[in-house]
């Protein structure tokens, strides 16, 4: 079974977001990248699926600077196979649909049985890019997954969809697009012996041309939003120990509430 | 007055006066000695399968080991009891070797004489010895066999018959020899009678027997010939018994480890196929060696926090289950060979140790203090363990995203690497990137930057060192975990990105002197990172601040009235020697009444989190923290001073889960130097 698994590399959880004073974008300086924590249950689903079936290939595809050869390095280490990187300036500050467009022509010229992403990108928390794709290359979607069984005689998959309050189950057929959710699985960590083998993997380059694509077609060029302002959140100010006995407290408590939080 | 030293023929056995037949001698002495020489040849070759380590260095150093732990049994008497009784049997080895082979010789050739002793009075010396140390062995042995039939100490487990076997054969040594030796002076009358007084009391007593002629001469015969078989018998039985030590111990101590002993054994991580220890030959000669020096006392296992709160670790243990998987599937390797895919033994994690035996060591050191051997536990652990992560990825669930924190974040809490330096807002410390330079670099470490209890620690150290107009600076947001618990946890290659950064940053200031309020920074930072170049000097806060107090430099002004006791770090004790400072700090204090625990100094008992098992969780046995808090409650303290910021926190948690909050407190020392002045 061939299974490709599309990663975005995002800033770390717990990196502090700056926005750049013109809010354009964020700062970019000092920030700790990692694979998307929700791709990293996709391809934990796919490895584990190559691992049960005893064969298959796992390419991991991302689109991204330079710098996001390392989430792509990390996810071989993981034990993806093979790895492609759509690296170009003209692939920049694109949205959702122009980066689906992108990812889904690279993966027309793969072999592939299934499709795997995470439900979305913790940085921009769009959560376009899979549903997208499925659309482009018109392929069955099933988005949140919890749970993935694969019968690849059947070409069948049984997917849990996590819904309010109950889960779906659905039986779609392959090749199909799922985006996983946590719970799905618990990914691995990469060992040495994995890093050092990444090191050997190879890892395909590709700009718009090699994807027949022209310039205009991609990046911000293609892209059908644009993004006009981007502001940081109102800074939550620090909490409040009331002290003293109780009737103090309370009395405090009113105070605060009628003066300062204009409550009641 | 007769003076029988100035006979110059006197021996310790006139072995003329035995009608010996030197060939039955010679036949049985090389057969022993065959046998003893074969299995104790195949003992030496399994060595062989270890990887290549160096030991022969320091050999000065080595010999002085020789001369403490062998010849002085320094470690051995650290239980008096048990100390006293092998003291007598270990020094009566000795003293008999010599005149072992001082019988043999005569037994096969008359004219025989040690080369050493040349002639006549050192002979007489060695008589008196040997004659003496026969009463003091069998001491030794009675006051063993007590032990193991009254005492019963839990450390030493099983395997009883075997040392059923060596007492028997040791105590019928004892006795063959004074019976030849006290009928060798009654058949003639020899002068040398003077030199040995206990020989002279059984030959009185042999007198007394009033015994048939020719029986006396029959007797000798007998206990002489009994004494040689039970001496040939022991030589054969040695190599499969836990009697192997009085050969194997020696050499372990001679080759011991003398790096620091808080650091780990270095790995390299370039031009290897393989990391760590997954099979038995991928541990060096001298962890193989360690396994044959087992002695099975289970002093180890006596002060092993692990062992001693149920969980499935017992430091013995782990050293016999190798050494069992050595002797049974060694020779099959022998002949193998040992290359990788070479149907080259079983995995040892799984089949010979078990992973919560692997992951329940804290690394704390007891093990090794305790060991009158010098057995390296802690390093046979980590290799284990760092097979597991690095070439398996297999290690408690908890420890991942510890693993993921310092890669991404550089803490092992899930906190932005950039707020490190936010605990010193406010309190005017400067950065070495805005000053350049200072005499001290405050190296705050990972609790004391983000852990909220443990900030308070770093305030108060800057309180002290600002009290104390020292002249100071910290990284700030530069500063990187250490590594400690990655290199402990097994995960060497996270372990070297981090030291490899973090000397980069030292380097770039120049940084000189270091000072710690953590003992896994101490640790790692004065031990560890000059396995890779660091260059630097570091103080713990407990020796920087007892000089500060010496030097007058710190003014106590508050009384404390408090009665505390201090719990030593293992990192800061066992690993490095530290004892002194924290105590001379606390006694410092105005008002402040220090109280020992039974566990303390050398022996203090582990607070559990050691060896990056502050990252996991403790789901089996009862939690180390609780169980020495519960000591330090018993020592009824109104506060324990702690060192460690790990220490403090599973001391709090401790304390929290006993709901002793309201009698007990936990500070660091720092803190209450902070509070007192």
């Amino acid at each position: 079974m061939k299974i490709i698994v599309c990663l975005k590399q995002v800033p770390d959880t717990a990196a502090t977001i700056k926005v750049k004073p013109d809010g354009s974008g964020v700062e970019t300086e000092g920030i700790t990248y990692v694979i998307n924590p929700y791709d990293e249950f996709a391809l934990e689903e796919a490895l584990r699926i190559k691992e049960r079936l005893g064969e298959g290939e796992v390419t991991v595809i991302t689109l991204g600077p330079p710098k996001a050869k390392e989430a792509l390095r990390t996810a071989l280490a993981m034990g993806a196979d093979k790895g492609v990187h759509l690296s170009d300036p003209a692939f920049e500050g694109g949205d959702s649909y122009a980066t689906a467009k992108a990812l889904a022509r690279a993966i027309q010229g793969l072999p592939y049985d299934l499709i795997l992403c995470g439900k979305q990108a913790v940085d921009d928390d769009a959560a376009q890019v899979g549903p997208a794709m499925a659309e482009l290359l018109g392929l069955p979607q099933a988005c949140v997954i919890t749970k993935l069984e694969i019968d690849a005689n059947r070409k069948k998959a049984v997917v849990h969809r996590q819904i309010e309050g109950a889960s779906e189950i659905m039986e779609v057929s392959l090749p199909a697009v799922f985006t996983a959710q946590k719970g799905l699985n618990e990914p691995r960590y990469p060992s040495l012996k994995g890093i050092m083998g990444a090191k050997k993997k190879e890892i395909a380059e590709h700009n718009p041309s090699s994807l027949g694509l022209s310039p205009e077609e991609v990046g911000l060029a293609g892209s059908k939003v644009k993004i006009l302002k981007l502001s940081p959140p109102p800074s939550r100010a620090t909490g409040k120990i009331l002290e003293g006995e109780p009737r103090e407290q309370a009395s405090q408590l009113v105070k605060l509430l009628r003066e300062e939080a204009k409550i009641i | 007055m007769c003076r029988p030293w100035a006979n110059r023929d006197v021996r310790p056995y006139n072995v003329g006066a035995v009608n010996t037949n030197s060939l039955v001698l010679l036949v049985l002495l090389v057969l022993a000695v065959g046998a003893f020489g074969y299995n104790a040849l195949r003992l030496f070759r399994l060595l062989r399968l270890g990887k290549r380590e160096d030991r022969f260095d320091r050999i000065g150093e080595r010999l002085k080991s020789l001369l403490i732990y062998v010849l002085g049994q320094k470690r051995v008497l650290e239980d008096p009891y048990s100390g006293v009784l092998h003291l007598f049997i270990f020094w009566g080895f000795i003293v008999f070797s010599l005149g072992t082979i001082e019988i043999l010789g005569k037994g096969l050739y008359k004219g025989f004489s040690l080369p050493l002793l040349g002639s006549g009075q050192p002979h007489q010396y060695l008589a008196f010895l040997q004659d003496v140390f026969a009463l003091l062995v069998i001491a030794g042995v009675l006051m063993a066999t007590y032990r193991r039939l009254v005492l019963r100490p839990e450390r030493l487990g099983g395997h009883f018959s075997d040392a059923a076997v060596i007492l028997v054969l040791i105590f019928g040594l004892m006795v063959t020899h004074l019976g030849a030796s006290g009928l060798n002076i009654l058949l003639n009358r020899n002068p040398s009678a003077s030199w040995t007084p206990v020989s002279r009391v059984l030959a009185r007593f042999f007198a007394g027997l009033d015994l048939a002629n020719g029986t006396e001469p029959f007797l000798h015969s007998l206990f002489w010939w009994s004494h040689i078989l039970l001496l040939l018998g022991f030589l054969v039985y040695i190599p499969f018994s836990k009697h192997l030590h009085i050969i194997t111990a020696a050499f372990n101590v001679f080759f011991r480890s003398l790096r620091p002993q808080g650091a780990l054994a270095p790995m390299g991580l370039e031009a290897t196929e393989t990391f760590g220890v997954a099979r038995i030959w991928e541990f060096t000669w001298k962890q193989l060696l360690d396994l044959y020096a087992c002695t099975e006392c289970g002093r180890c296992q006596d002060q092993c926090p692990a062992y001693l709160t149920g969980k499935p670790l017992s430091p013995k243990k782990l050293i016999l289950d190798l050494q069992g998987h050595l002797l049974s599937q060694g020779p099959a390797l022998m002949k193998r060979g040992r290359s990788p895919g070479n149907g080259n033994g079983h995995a040892l994690v799984g089949e010979v140790i078990l992973e919560d035996e692997l992951w329940a060591c804290t690394t704390c050191g007891a093990c090794q203090a305790a060991c009158p051997v010098f057995i390296e536990h802690i390093d046979k652990a980590v290799d284990m363990r760092r097979n597991l992560v690095l070439m398996e990825s297999r290690f408690p669930y908890e420890v991942q995203q510890v693993f993921k924190n310092l890669e991404n974040n550089f803490n092992p809490w899930a906190l932005g690497w950039d707020s490190r330096a936010d605990w010193a807002k406010g309190l005017g410390v400067k950065l070495l990137s805005e000053n350049g330079e200072a005499e001290i670099l405050y190296w705050v470490g990972c609790a004391g930057s983000f852990d909220e209890r443990n900030r308070k620690v770093s305030r108060a150290m800057v309180n002290v060192l600002q009290a104390g107009d020292v002249d100071f600076a910290i990284l700030g947001t530069e500063e990187k975990c250490t590594g400690d618990a990655a290199r402990r946890i097994g995960n060497e290659y996270l372990f070297q990105i981090l030291v490899r950064e973090n000397i980069e940053t030292l380097d770039k200031y120049r940084v000189r002197k270091v000072l710690t309020t953590c003992p896994h920074c101490y640790n790692t930072l004065k031990n560890e990172y000059p396995q890779f170049g660091g260059n630097f000097e570091v103080v713990h806060s407990t020796e920087f601040i007892a000089d500060l107090i010496d030097v007058g430099r710190l003014k106590f002004r508050k009384d404390q009235e408090l009665v505390v006791t201090y719990h030593d770090s293992c990192y800061l004790g066992r690993h490095n020697g530290i004892y002194k400072a924290p105590r001379r700090v606390l006694r410092a204090i105005p008002g402040t009444k220090v109280v020992e625990l039974p566990h303390s100094r050398e022996k203090g008992f582990c607070c559990g989190a050691g060896g990056g098992r502050m990252w996991m969780e403790e789901k089996i046995g009862k939690k180390i923290n609780l169980e020495r808090t519960e000591e330090v409650l018993a020592a009824k303290v109104s506060a324990v001073g702690t060192a460690c910021p790990f220490c403090l926190t599973m001391l709090e948690d401790g304390i929290k889960s006993k709901e002793a909050g309201e009698s007990l407190k936990a500070l660091d020392l720092v803190e209450l130097v902070a509070q007192a002045i």
